[in-house]
């Protein structure tokens, strides 16, 4: 069967979709359930001026937090499969210009990838 | 202390704001983040960065989502998508970084007013769409061919294969290069300015530029995401709400979009449009007491101006179009 990369990157941001929604909204009702989550009451949490934020939800804790069963580590988890759900896109178009021997299109997405993973890894150690 | 009542109404309340800013979003074809950062910022009180932080998350749940049927349909064109990246991204890492320094050194009213101007901008593109299917045929560049700027794709509505080549890739990275910027910006998917880029410099058909541009989006928002998360711009409490909100907005908006056969209602929208974008200047310039009226007179102007500016427009147009019939 041949590759068909449309299809391919369709499926994948459904799943993709779908996966961080599934987190997302576990993550609200644990939040719900359990008021509050990460060492923080819910109405800590739910307040517009709240301290809590991405900034100290380090994602080391993610496996402990899911674990734990704690609200805002599924949220995380969340918002992270959907952050890499696009850049999942971006790999499934290199495949495919590798099999289609597209030299200057696998050099653009991995330049592609490159800024992605620049902004994800290397500017917030600056 | 909130009641936990008071949060959930809170959670709901945010989550039906979001779902508004998403049926809006995708009708006008401007995105969910457009409508949403003003809708929170103006009407539920949520300082602009976490706003901001909720829209550029719930960008990438749009894109992702409205992406994945057009993919489908095999009418966007990923191999451009991902080349026209390569400047989204650049742009969107210096506009996050902007954006960082902007609320490092307490210049949020300057988003504000970036903002508004934006959005008003960006309601030109949107009002001109649709007049032509298919743009006029340029010659071919060096570019065309290099960077394989042609395809083709079935049109349903024609009942024909479409075959389309592009022109000046560069002027498109460069036009991209800005969407990005604004995108990292202002957390939203700057989706006006990418299909500026991909139908005005590139010339290409007026289906693939939105749906390419809506394919891109999710790209370029994922750039900025992990500089927000970073910096602390995502509160996980409101991301929550208006990711899962927009999205289900957005999915309803595509479905009713086919269904919209009376035009006129989509000037309703341009007008709430209008005011959003008036309103969000205004404010940006209150917070550094460039202009001292209260927000409630400010609220009254920016509703006059913006009912009295479509109601002009849609004669123009109206005349505009009646004179196109005769010729």
């Amino acid at each position: 069967m041949k590759f068909d990369r449309d299809l391919t990157i369709s499926y994948a941001l459904r799943i993709g979709v779908s996966i961080s929604m599934f987190f997302i909204i576990v993550g609200v009702i644990l939040l719900f359930v359990k008021n509050g989550g990460s060492g923080y009451t819910l109405a800590q949490i739910a307040s517009y001026h709240s301290q809590m934020n991405s900034k100290f939800i380090y994602l080391g804790l993610i496996p402990k937090g899911l674990l734990d069963l704690d609200g805002i580590f599924f949220i995380a988890t969340g918002l992270w499969v959907l952050v890499f759900t696009p850049i999942t896109s971006v790999v499934i178009a290199l495949v495919s210009f590798y099999l289609t021997r597209n030299k200057l299109y696998i050099a653009l997405s991995i330049i592609v990838l490159f800024n992605l993973f620049f902004a994800m890894l290397v500017i917030p150690h600056i | 202390m909130l009641t936990i009542i008071e949060i959930v109404i809170r959670f709901l309340s945010i989550l039906i704001g979001a779902f508004i800013a998403g049926l809006i979003g995708s009708l006008t074809g401007l995105g969910g983040g457009t409508v949403l950062v003003p809708v929170l910022t103006l009407f539920y009180g949520v300082p602009i960065i976490y706003a901001t932080g909720a829209s550029l998350i719930s960008t990438i749940a749009t894109s992702a989502g409205s992406a994945s049927a057009y993919a489908k349909e095999k009418i966007a064109n990923i191999r451009l998508g991902v080349g026209l990246e390569v400047a989204t991204t650049t742009g969107a890492i210096v506009g996050s970084l902007t954006a960082v320094y902007i609320y490092d050194h307490h210049l949020s009213w300057l988003v504000y007013v970036i903002f508004g101007m934006v959005l008003l901008g960006s309601l030109i593109p949107t009002i001109q769409r649709g007049k032509y299917e298919i743009p006029k045929i340029l010659k071919p560049d060096w570019t065309t061919r290099i960077f394989q700027l042609s395809g083709s794709y079935y049109d349903a509505k024609l009942h024909k294969n479409v075959e389309y080549s592009g022109v000046r890739w560069w002027l498109g990275e460069i036009i991209m290069f800005f969407a990005g910027l604004i995108s990292g910006l202002l957390g939203i998917g700057s989706g006006a300015l990418k299909v500026l880029g991909m139908d005005w410099a590139i010339n290409l058909p007026m289906k693939v530029t939105t749906t390419s541009s809506n394919f891109m989006i999710g790209i370029t928002a994922a750039t900025g995401s992990s500089i927000y998360w970073y910096a602390g711009y995502i509160q996980p409490f409101i991301a929550a709400a208006t990711a899962i909100g927009v999205l289900i907005g957005a999915f309803l908006g595509a479905k009713i979009l086919v269904r919209i056969t009376n035009r006129s209602i989509r000037w309703i929208f341009f007008a709430i449009l209008m005011f959003l974008g008036i309103q969000m200047v205004l404010k940006g310039l209150y917070i550094i007491n460039v202009i001292t009226i209260s927000p409630y007179i400010q609220f009254a102007i920016s509703t006059i101006i913006s009912i009295i500016s479509i109601i002009i427009l849609f004669q123009v147009m109206k005349k505009i179009e009646a004179r196109g019939d005769v010729s």
